[in-house]
Protein backbone atom coordinates (compact mmCIF):
# COMPACT_ATOMS: atom_id res chain seq x y z
CA UNK A 1 0.00 0.00 0.00
CA UNK A 2 1.23 3.56 -0.83
CA UNK A 3 2.73 4.92 2.37
CA UNK A 4 1.21 8.47 1.84
CA UNK A 5 -2.15 7.05 2.78
CA UNK A 6 -3.25 5.76 6.59
CA UNK A 7 -2.83 2.12 6.29
CA UNK A 8 -6.33 0.62 6.70
CA UNK A 9 -7.44 -3.16 6.63
CA UNK A 10 -8.47 -5.43 4.15
CA UNK A 11 -12.06 -5.86 3.36
CA UNK A 12 -13.23 -2.64 4.28
CA UNK A 13 -16.23 -2.16 1.68
CA UNK A 14 -19.33 -4.61 1.52
CA UNK A 15 -18.88 -7.71 -0.54
CA UNK A 16 -21.19 -6.27 -3.30
CA UNK A 17 -18.82 -3.99 -3.92
CA UNK A 18 -15.47 -6.08 -3.78
CA UNK A 19 -14.11 -4.55 -7.30
CA UNK A 20 -13.19 -1.59 -5.55
CA UNK A 21 -10.78 -3.09 -2.54
CA UNK A 22 -8.35 -1.71 -4.90
CA UNK A 23 -9.45 2.15 -4.29
CA UNK A 24 -9.80 1.42 -0.23
CA UNK A 25 -7.16 3.81 0.78
CA UNK A 26 -9.53 6.35 -0.63
CA UNK A 27 -12.23 5.54 2.23
CA UNK A 28 -11.18 8.72 3.63
CA UNK A 29 -13.25 9.99 6.18
CA UNK A 30 -12.35 13.52 6.87
CA UNK A 31 -12.24 16.98 3.85
CA UNK A 32 -8.95 17.08 4.91
CA UNK A 33 -7.34 13.81 4.27
CA UNK A 34 -9.49 13.67 0.91
CA UNK A 35 -7.99 16.90 -0.06
CA UNK A 36 -4.53 15.77 0.92
CA UNK A 37 -4.99 12.29 -1.34
CA UNK A 38 -6.16 14.55 -4.33
CA UNK A 39 -3.02 16.67 -3.79
CA UNK A 40 -0.50 13.53 -3.01
CA UNK A 41 -1.50 11.93 -5.93
CA UNK A 42 -0.33 11.79 -9.86
CA UNK A 43 -3.04 12.30 -12.68
CA UNK A 44 -2.86 9.28 -13.76
CA UNK A 45 -3.93 7.93 -10.27
CA UNK A 46 -6.87 10.15 -10.02
CA UNK A 47 -8.23 9.38 -13.58
CA UNK A 48 -8.38 6.10 -12.77
CA UNK A 49 -10.27 6.25 -9.59
CA UNK A 50 -12.20 8.99 -10.89
CA UNK A 51 -13.04 6.44 -13.85
CA UNK A 52 -14.22 3.93 -11.93
CA UNK A 53 -16.05 5.61 -9.66
CA UNK A 54 -18.19 7.16 -11.93
CA UNK A 55 -19.82 3.95 -13.04
CA UNK A 56 -20.51 2.92 -9.96
CA UNK A 57 -21.22 6.02 -7.74
CA UNK A 58 -25.50 5.39 -8.47
CA UNK A 59 -25.02 2.17 -6.87
CA UNK A 60 -23.58 2.95 -4.03
CA UNK A 61 -26.21 5.42 -3.62
CA UNK A 62 -28.74 2.85 -3.80
CA UNK A 63 -26.43 0.81 -1.33
CA UNK A 64 -25.64 3.02 1.33
CA UNK A 65 -29.53 4.68 1.27
CA UNK A 66 -30.63 1.48 2.60
CA UNK A 67 -29.28 2.10 6.67
CA UNK A 68 -30.21 5.14 8.42
CA UNK A 69 -27.98 7.72 7.28
CA UNK A 70 -26.57 8.33 11.06
CA UNK A 71 -26.15 4.73 11.87
CA UNK A 72 -24.19 3.82 8.72
CA UNK A 73 -22.21 0.13 9.35
CA UNK A 74 -18.74 0.71 9.10
CA UNK A 75 -18.16 -0.81 5.18
CA UNK A 76 -20.95 1.26 4.22
CA UNK A 77 -19.52 4.21 5.92
CA UNK A 78 -16.32 3.32 4.14
CA UNK A 79 -18.02 2.70 0.47
CA UNK A 80 -19.45 6.26 0.97
CA UNK A 81 -16.06 7.81 1.93
CA UNK A 82 -14.92 6.46 -1.24
CA UNK A 83 -17.74 8.58 -3.09
CA UNK A 84 -16.78 11.64 -1.40
CA UNK A 85 -13.31 10.85 -2.33
CA UNK A 86 -14.17 10.45 -6.21
CA UNK A 87 -15.62 13.70 -6.15
CA UNK A 88 -13.00 15.64 -4.77
CA UNK A 89 -11.00 13.91 -7.33
CA UNK A 90 -13.02 14.79 -10.17
CA UNK A 91 -11.55 18.09 -9.03
CA UNK A 92 -8.25 17.17 -10.75
CA UNK A 93 -9.78 15.30 -13.36
CA UNK A 94 -12.48 17.37 -14.91
CA UNK A 95 -11.22 21.32 -14.04
CA UNK A 96 -7.42 21.54 -13.66
CA UNK A 97 -6.35 18.31 -15.36
CA UNK A 98 -3.41 18.29 -12.49
CA UNK A 99 -3.99 16.91 -8.89
CA UNK A 100 -3.35 20.19 -7.58
CA UNK A 101 -5.69 23.73 -7.96
CA UNK A 102 -4.13 25.89 -10.18
CA UNK A 103 -2.63 29.31 -8.35
CA UNK A 104 -3.99 27.42 -5.35
CA UNK A 105 -3.86 28.94 -1.92
CA UNK A 106 -1.14 27.97 1.01
CA UNK A 107 -2.83 24.90 2.44
CA UNK A 108 -1.79 25.73 5.89
CA UNK A 109 -3.67 28.73 5.67
CA UNK A 110 -6.66 27.19 4.05
CA UNK A 111 -8.31 24.82 6.78
CA UNK A 112 -11.56 23.31 7.02
CA UNK A 113 -12.93 23.28 10.56
CA UNK A 114 -13.21 19.88 11.44
CA UNK B 1 -29.37 31.96 -20.30
CA UNK B 2 -28.41 35.20 -21.50
CA UNK B 3 -29.51 38.37 -19.69
CA UNK B 4 -29.82 41.28 -21.78
CA UNK B 5 -29.33 44.47 -19.95
CA UNK B 6 -28.35 48.33 -20.43
CA UNK B 7 -24.99 49.21 -19.57
CA UNK B 8 -24.70 51.70 -16.76
CA UNK B 9 -27.76 51.52 -15.61
CA UNK B 10 -26.87 51.23 -11.79
CA UNK B 11 -25.39 54.20 -11.57
CA UNK B 12 -28.49 55.80 -13.05
CA UNK B 13 -30.38 53.99 -10.42
CA UNK B 14 -28.19 55.46 -7.62
CA UNK B 15 -26.50 58.76 -8.79
CA UNK B 16 -25.37 59.91 -5.43
CA UNK B 17 -22.66 57.55 -5.56
CA UNK B 18 -21.29 59.15 -8.45
CA UNK B 19 -18.64 57.52 -11.06
CA UNK B 20 -15.32 58.28 -10.12
CA UNK B 21 -12.11 56.51 -8.75
CA UNK B 22 -11.99 55.66 -5.52
CA UNK B 23 -9.25 55.99 -2.87
CA UNK B 24 -7.08 53.03 -2.41
CA UNK B 25 -5.52 54.08 0.82
CA UNK B 26 -8.05 52.66 3.10
CA UNK B 27 -6.80 49.78 1.69
CA UNK B 28 -3.20 49.90 3.09
CA UNK B 29 -3.10 52.78 5.27
CA UNK B 30 -2.23 51.36 9.56
CA UNK B 31 -3.78 54.73 10.74
CA UNK B 32 -7.18 54.15 8.44
CA UNK B 33 -7.29 50.74 10.09
CA UNK B 34 -6.93 52.18 13.58
CA UNK B 35 -10.26 54.57 12.64
CA UNK B 36 -11.77 51.52 11.43
CA UNK B 37 -11.16 49.83 14.36
CA UNK B 38 -12.35 52.26 17.09
CA UNK B 39 -15.34 53.57 15.02
CA UNK B 40 -16.33 50.82 12.96
CA UNK B 41 -15.39 47.58 14.67
CA UNK B 42 -16.30 48.50 18.54
CA UNK B 43 -19.24 50.48 17.59
CA UNK B 44 -20.91 47.67 15.30
CA UNK B 45 -23.22 44.91 15.71
CA UNK B 46 -21.11 42.20 14.79
CA UNK B 47 -22.42 38.84 13.81
CA UNK B 48 -20.24 35.96 15.81
CA UNK B 49 -22.23 32.55 15.26
CA UNK B 50 -25.59 31.48 15.07
CA UNK B 51 -28.01 29.82 18.22
CA UNK B 52 -27.74 26.67 16.18
CA UNK B 53 -24.12 26.19 17.81
CA UNK B 54 -25.33 26.76 21.11
CA UNK B 55 -28.51 24.32 20.89
CA UNK B 56 -28.91 23.33 24.88
CA UNK B 57 -29.58 25.21 27.78
CA UNK B 58 -25.93 26.07 29.35
CA UNK B 59 -24.40 25.61 26.18
CA UNK B 60 -21.73 28.13 25.40
CA UNK B 61 -18.82 29.32 22.08
CA UNK B 62 -16.15 31.75 22.99
CA UNK B 63 -15.35 34.10 19.88
CA UNK B 64 -12.03 35.81 20.01
CA UNK B 65 -13.06 39.20 18.07
CA UNK B 66 -8.77 40.54 17.60
CA UNK B 67 -9.83 43.80 16.36
CA UNK B 68 -11.32 45.14 19.21
CA UNK B 69 -9.15 43.07 21.72
CA UNK B 70 -12.12 41.18 23.48
CA UNK B 71 -12.79 37.70 23.59
CA UNK B 72 -16.73 36.80 23.92
CA UNK B 73 -18.56 34.16 25.47
CA UNK B 74 -22.07 33.15 24.03
CA UNK B 75 -24.04 31.16 26.03
CA UNK B 76 -27.74 29.57 26.30
CA UNK B 77 -29.09 29.96 29.83
CA UNK B 78 -30.83 27.63 31.16
CA UNK B 79 -33.65 29.85 30.75
CA UNK B 80 -33.11 29.56 27.01
CA UNK B 81 -31.93 32.64 26.25
CA UNK B 82 -28.53 33.66 24.66
CA UNK B 83 -26.76 35.82 25.78
CA UNK B 84 -23.09 37.63 25.37
CA UNK B 85 -20.28 37.96 27.63
CA UNK B 86 -16.65 39.70 27.96
CA UNK B 87 -15.19 35.91 28.48
CA UNK B 88 -12.80 37.72 31.81
CA UNK B 89 -13.37 36.64 35.44
CA UNK B 90 -14.36 39.29 37.77
CA UNK B 91 -11.49 38.37 40.20
CA UNK B 92 -8.71 39.37 38.25
CA UNK B 93 -9.43 39.75 34.77
CA UNK B 94 -8.24 36.38 33.88
CA UNK B 95 -9.45 34.35 30.97
CA UNK B 96 -12.39 32.63 31.44
CA UNK B 97 -13.27 29.64 29.18
CA UNK B 98 -10.55 28.33 27.13
CA UNK B 99 -11.92 25.67 25.27
CA UNK B 100 -13.78 27.04 21.84
CA UNK B 101 -17.11 25.49 22.69
CA UNK B 102 -18.61 23.48 25.98
CA UNK B 103 -21.62 23.32 28.42
CA UNK B 104 -21.57 25.04 31.38
CA UNK B 105 -23.11 22.14 33.73
CA UNK B 106 -23.52 24.00 36.94
CA UNK B 107 -20.84 26.54 37.11
CA UNK B 108 -18.38 27.69 34.76
CA UNK B 109 -15.36 27.79 36.62
CA UNK B 110 -12.16 30.35 36.39
CA UNK B 111 -9.08 27.95 36.89
CA UNK B 112 -6.89 31.01 38.83
CA UNK B 113 -9.06 30.67 41.92
CA UNK B 114 -12.21 28.78 41.07
CA UNK B 115 -14.61 31.60 41.15
CA UNK B 116 -17.76 29.57 39.40
CA UNK B 117 -20.61 31.71 37.25
CA UNK B 118 -23.64 30.12 36.00
CA UNK B 119 -25.18 30.19 32.47
CA UNK B 120 -26.74 33.49 33.16
CA UNK B 121 -23.35 34.94 33.99
CA UNK B 122 -23.90 35.43 37.88
CA UNK B 123 -20.95 34.51 40.20
CA UNK B 124 -22.25 32.02 42.48
CA UNK B 125 -19.24 30.44 44.17
CA UNK B 126 -15.91 32.19 45.21
CA UNK B 127 -13.40 30.09 47.31
CA UNK B 128 -12.16 31.48 50.66
CA UNK B 129 -15.36 34.45 50.40
CA UNK B 130 -15.52 35.49 53.76
CA UNK B 131 -11.73 37.02 53.92
CA UNK B 132 -12.77 39.64 50.98
CA UNK B 133 -13.28 42.95 51.74
CA UNK B 134 -17.06 44.61 51.53
CA UNK B 135 -17.60 41.85 49.14
CA UNK B 136 -21.17 41.52 47.17
CA UNK B 137 -20.63 38.68 44.82
CA UNK B 138 -24.45 39.22 43.45
CA UNK B 139 -22.37 42.28 42.44
CA UNK B 140 -19.58 40.71 40.24
CA UNK B 141 -21.27 38.98 37.17
CA UNK B 142 -19.24 38.40 34.01
CA UNK B 143 -19.45 41.82 31.92
CA UNK B 144 -22.75 41.45 29.61
CA UNK B 145 -22.32 42.30 25.86
CA UNK B 146 -24.86 43.51 23.64
CA UNK B 147 -26.31 40.20 22.38
CA UNK B 148 -29.06 39.87 19.90
CA UNK B 149 -30.36 37.26 17.20
CA UNK B 150 -31.87 37.60 14.13
CA UNK B 151 -32.94 34.63 11.85
CA UNK B 152 -30.70 32.74 14.39
CA UNK B 153 -27.49 34.39 13.80
CA UNK B 154 -26.00 36.25 16.81
CA UNK B 155 -24.44 39.24 16.84
CA UNK B 156 -23.04 41.56 19.72
CA UNK B 157 -21.88 45.02 19.75
CA UNK B 158 -19.00 46.09 21.97
CA UNK B 159 -20.32 49.21 22.48
CA UNK B 160 -21.07 49.21 26.28
CA UNK B 161 -24.67 51.21 25.17
CA UNK B 162 -25.01 50.65 21.41
CA UNK B 163 -26.99 53.54 19.75
CA UNK B 164 -29.31 51.32 17.63
CA UNK B 165 -30.84 48.12 18.26
CA UNK B 166 -30.19 45.04 16.31
CA UNK B 167 -32.99 45.34 14.00
CA UNK B 168 -33.12 49.11 13.61
CA UNK B 169 -29.08 48.70 12.55
CA UNK B 170 -29.78 45.79 9.90
CA UNK B 171 -33.09 48.52 8.05
CA UNK B 172 -33.76 47.33 4.77
CA UNK B 173 -32.43 43.90 5.22
CA UNK B 174 -34.81 42.73 7.65
CA UNK B 175 -37.43 43.47 5.39
CA UNK B 176 -36.16 41.32 2.50
CA UNK B 177 -35.09 38.34 4.71
CA UNK B 178 -38.30 37.73 6.90
CA UNK B 179 -40.28 34.51 6.55
CA UNK B 180 -38.62 31.24 5.78
CA UNK B 181 -36.99 28.11 7.18
CA UNK B 182 -33.86 29.81 9.12
CA UNK B 183 -34.74 27.42 11.74
CA UNK B 184 -33.67 24.37 9.87
CA UNK B 185 -30.29 25.55 9.08
CA UNK B 186 -27.40 23.98 10.65
CA UNK B 187 -23.83 24.52 10.26
CA UNK B 188 -22.33 21.70 8.19
CA UNK B 189 -18.81 23.15 6.81
CA UNK B 190 -16.72 25.73 7.50
CA UNK B 191 -13.44 27.00 6.98
CA UNK B 192 -10.89 29.44 8.26
CA UNK B 193 -8.43 31.22 5.71
CA UNK B 194 -5.56 33.19 6.84
CA UNK B 195 -4.78 35.83 4.58
CA UNK B 196 -2.33 38.59 3.89
CA UNK B 197 -4.84 41.06 2.93
CA UNK B 198 -6.72 44.09 3.87
CA UNK B 199 -10.44 42.66 5.19
CA UNK B 200 -11.61 45.16 2.21
CA UNK B 201 -10.05 43.86 0.07
CA UNK B 202 -11.12 39.84 0.65
CA UNK B 203 -14.70 41.35 0.76
CA UNK B 204 -14.62 43.71 -2.24
CA UNK B 205 -13.67 40.63 -4.32
CA UNK B 206 -16.30 38.20 -3.38
CA UNK B 207 -18.80 41.03 -3.58
CA UNK B 208 -18.88 41.00 -7.41
CA UNK B 209 -19.32 38.46 -9.77
CA UNK B 210 -17.60 40.23 -12.97
CA UNK B 211 -14.47 38.81 -12.04
CA UNK B 212 -16.17 35.16 -12.34
CA UNK B 213 -15.63 34.10 -16.09
CA UNK B 214 -11.59 35.42 -16.00
CA UNK B 215 -10.38 34.29 -12.10
CA UNK B 216 -12.73 31.31 -12.03
CA UNK B 217 -11.97 30.04 -15.65
CA UNK B 218 -11.63 26.38 -14.42
CA UNK B 219 -14.21 26.00 -12.13
CA UNK B 220 -17.23 28.52 -13.64
CA UNK B 221 -16.19 29.86 -16.71
CA UNK B 222 -20.53 29.69 -17.80
CA UNK B 223 -21.77 29.21 -14.34
CA UNK B 224 -23.58 32.53 -13.74
CA UNK B 225 -26.16 34.67 -16.44
CA UNK B 226 -24.36 36.98 -18.40
CA UNK B 227 -25.03 39.16 -21.67
CA UNK B 228 -24.43 37.86 -25.01
CA UNK B 229 -20.78 38.83 -25.15
CA UNK B 230 -20.83 37.11 -22.00
CA UNK B 231 -19.92 39.10 -19.46
CA UNK B 232 -21.90 38.24 -16.55
CA UNK B 233 -25.27 40.56 -15.10
CA UNK B 234 -26.94 40.97 -12.27
CA UNK B 235 -30.73 40.87 -11.59
CA UNK B 236 -30.59 43.36 -9.42
CA UNK B 237 -29.15 45.52 -6.87
CA UNK B 238 -30.43 47.10 -3.55
CA UNK B 239 -28.15 49.51 -1.46
CA UNK B 240 -29.63 50.33 1.82
CA UNK B 241 -27.89 53.15 4.01
CA UNK B 242 -25.12 50.75 5.51
CA UNK B 243 -25.83 47.00 3.86
CA UNK B 244 -26.19 45.55 -0.13
CA UNK B 245 -27.77 42.75 -1.92
CA UNK B 246 -26.87 42.13 -5.31
CA UNK B 247 -28.90 39.20 -6.62
CA UNK B 248 -28.30 36.96 -9.75
CA UNK B 249 -29.52 34.24 -11.37
CA UNK B 250 -27.53 31.11 -12.87
CA UNK B 251 -27.10 30.27 -16.00
CA UNK B 252 -28.41 27.06 -16.97
CA UNK B 253 -27.30 26.49 -20.21
CA UNK B 254 -24.09 26.24 -18.92
CA UNK B 255 -21.66 23.12 -20.01
CA UNK B 256 -22.06 20.44 -17.10
CA UNK B 257 -18.67 18.50 -16.38
CA UNK B 258 -19.37 14.57 -15.83
CA UNK B 259 -19.32 14.98 -12.59
CA UNK B 260 -22.00 17.26 -12.28
CA UNK B 261 -24.42 15.72 -14.74
CA UNK B 262 -24.21 12.68 -12.54
CA UNK B 263 -24.89 14.54 -9.21
CA UNK B 264 -27.94 16.27 -11.22
CA UNK B 265 -29.55 12.74 -11.82
CA UNK B 266 -29.66 11.54 -7.86
CA UNK B 267 -33.00 12.23 -6.60
CA UNK B 268 -32.43 15.42 -4.28
CA UNK B 269 -35.11 13.79 -2.05
CA UNK B 270 -38.05 16.17 -0.69
CA UNK B 271 -38.08 19.72 0.55
CA UNK B 272 -37.53 20.80 4.23
CA UNK B 273 -35.83 24.28 3.98
CA UNK B 274 -36.81 27.73 1.66
CA UNK B 275 -35.40 30.38 2.32
CA UNK B 276 -36.38 34.32 1.26
CA UNK B 277 -34.43 34.96 -2.26
CA UNK B 278 -35.00 37.23 -5.01
CA UNK B 279 -32.78 35.12 -6.93
CA UNK B 280 -31.00 32.27 -7.35
CA UNK B 281 -28.07 33.88 -5.60
CA UNK B 282 -28.50 36.55 -3.36
CA UNK B 283 -25.70 37.76 -1.79
CA UNK B 284 -25.47 40.21 1.06
CA UNK B 285 -23.33 42.50 2.81
CA UNK B 286 -23.95 43.53 6.41
CA UNK B 287 -21.36 45.83 7.57
CA UNK B 288 -18.63 46.32 8.47
CA UNK B 289 -17.59 42.54 7.89
CA UNK B 290 -20.98 40.21 7.56
CA UNK B 291 -21.91 38.24 4.44
CA UNK B 292 -25.04 36.00 4.15
CA UNK B 293 -25.42 34.28 0.41
CA UNK B 294 -28.60 32.70 -0.13
CA UNK B 295 -28.61 29.68 -2.78
CA UNK B 296 -31.59 28.55 -4.13
CA UNK B 297 -31.24 24.88 -4.11
CA UNK B 298 -33.71 22.10 -6.33
CA UNK B 299 -34.61 20.55 -3.23
CA UNK B 300 -33.20 22.35 -0.19
CA UNK B 301 -32.02 26.03 -0.04
CA UNK B 302 -28.90 26.68 1.75
CA UNK B 303 -26.64 29.77 2.81
CA UNK B 304 -22.93 30.64 3.25
CA UNK B 305 -21.54 32.98 5.43
CA UNK B 306 -18.36 35.12 5.13
CA UNK B 307 -16.78 37.00 8.24
CA UNK B 308 -14.19 38.66 7.39
CA UNK B 309 -11.93 39.57 10.79
CA UNK B 310 -9.39 41.90 10.32
CA UNK B 311 -6.12 40.93 12.50
CA UNK B 312 -3.92 44.22 11.35
CA UNK B 313 -4.28 46.59 8.31
CA UNK B 314 -2.87 43.51 5.96
CA UNK B 315 -4.09 40.45 7.76
CA UNK B 316 -7.38 38.67 7.75
CA UNK B 317 -8.91 35.36 9.09
CA UNK B 318 -11.77 35.14 6.31
CA UNK B 319 -13.72 32.31 8.15
CA UNK B 320 -16.48 30.65 5.53
CA UNK B 321 -19.55 28.55 6.71
CA UNK B 322 -22.36 26.96 5.16
CA UNK B 323 -25.47 26.07 6.81
CA UNK B 324 -28.29 23.72 5.60
CA UNK B 325 -30.61 21.76 6.74
CA UNK B 326 -28.54 18.17 7.87
CA UNK B 327 -28.62 15.78 5.16
CA UNK B 328 -30.73 13.03 5.95
CA UNK B 329 -29.19 9.98 3.52
CA UNK B 330 -26.41 9.64 1.05
CA UNK B 331 -27.82 11.37 -1.67
CA UNK B 332 -28.10 14.48 -0.42
CA UNK B 333 -25.20 14.42 1.17
CA UNK B 334 -23.21 13.85 -2.03
CA UNK B 335 -25.11 16.58 -3.84
CA UNK B 336 -23.91 18.72 -1.05
CA UNK B 337 -20.09 17.44 -0.72
CA UNK B 338 -20.18 18.11 -4.90
CA UNK B 339 -21.50 21.86 -4.40
CA UNK B 340 -19.44 22.99 -1.60
CA UNK B 341 -16.12 21.51 -2.97
CA UNK B 342 -16.52 23.09 -6.05
CA UNK B 343 -17.69 26.57 -3.94
CA UNK B 344 -14.34 25.99 -2.11
CA UNK B 345 -11.74 25.97 -4.88
CA UNK B 346 -13.55 29.33 -5.68
CA UNK B 347 -12.26 30.47 -2.27
CA UNK B 348 -8.99 29.19 -2.75
CA UNK B 349 -8.65 31.20 -6.07
CA UNK B 350 -10.11 34.38 -4.50
CA UNK B 351 -8.14 34.17 -1.35
CA UNK B 352 -4.77 34.01 -3.51
CA UNK B 353 -6.03 37.24 -5.43
CA UNK B 354 -7.00 38.75 -2.56
CA UNK B 355 -3.19 38.89 -1.21
CA UNK B 356 -2.19 39.97 -5.04
CA UNK B 357 -4.55 42.79 -4.93
CA UNK B 358 -3.23 43.71 -1.54
CA UNK B 359 0.33 43.70 -2.50
CA UNK B 360 -0.40 45.21 -5.88
CA UNK B 361 -1.81 48.05 -3.36
CA UNK B 362 0.63 48.44 -0.74
CA UNK B 363 2.95 49.18 -3.57
CA UNK B 364 0.67 52.75 -4.08
CA UNK B 365 2.00 52.13 -7.61
CA UNK B 366 -2.18 52.80 -8.18
CA UNK B 367 -3.61 55.29 -5.96
CA UNK B 368 -7.49 54.53 -6.78
CA UNK B 369 -9.31 52.02 -7.31
CA UNK B 370 -11.89 51.65 -10.66
CA UNK B 371 -15.17 50.31 -10.36
CA UNK B 372 -17.31 49.55 -13.23
CA UNK B 373 -21.66 49.90 -13.02
CA UNK B 374 -21.70 46.23 -12.07
CA UNK B 375 -19.58 46.87 -8.90
CA UNK B 376 -21.83 50.07 -7.59
CA UNK B 377 -21.99 48.04 -4.53
CA UNK B 378 -18.02 48.10 -4.01
CA UNK B 379 -18.56 51.82 -4.25
CA UNK B 380 -21.08 51.83 -2.07
CA UNK B 381 -19.65 50.09 1.19
CA UNK B 382 -16.37 52.04 0.39
CA UNK B 383 -18.91 55.38 0.96
CA UNK B 384 -20.16 53.54 4.17
CA UNK B 385 -16.74 52.70 5.27
CA UNK B 386 -15.19 56.60 5.04
CA UNK B 387 -18.91 57.96 6.24
CA UNK B 388 -17.86 56.28 9.79
CA UNK B 389 -14.37 57.22 9.49
CA UNK B 390 -15.33 60.63 8.84
CA UNK B 391 -18.60 60.82 11.13
CA UNK B 392 -15.92 59.64 13.83
CA UNK B 393 -13.20 62.39 13.48
CA UNK B 394 -16.04 64.69 13.91
CA UNK B 395 -17.08 63.31 17.21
Amino acid sequence: MDDKFSPIPARVLPEAFSDLEPFSQWALATESERIAARDSSTLEELQVFYEVMMARIPAIIGYVDKFPFDRLPDDARNLFNLALSAVEASIAVELYHQPQVINGFDRARFRPVE
Amino acid sequence: MTIEADNKRWSAKYPELGTGPVSAEPCISPEYFELEREHIFRRSWLNVGNVCEVPELGDYIVRDIEVVSASILIMRGRDGVVRGFHNVCSHRGNTMAWDASGNCRGYLTCNFHSWGYDSLGQLRVVPDEDNFHNFDKSQHGLTPVATEVWNGFIFVNLDSKPHQTLGDYLEGVTGNLTGGDFDKLTLVRSYKIDEKANWKIGLDAQNEVYHLPFQHKYIMPDVFAANSAGYTRVKDVTLFKRHSVYSCDMNHEHKPSPMETLIGQIDPGRTRCRLPTKSEFDFYVLFPNFVIIIFRGISNDSCVTYNFWPLAVDHTIWEIRFYSPPATDAAERLINEFGQTRTRLVFEEDAVAHETVHTGLKSRAKRHLIFQDEEIQLRHFHKVVEEHVAQAKGD
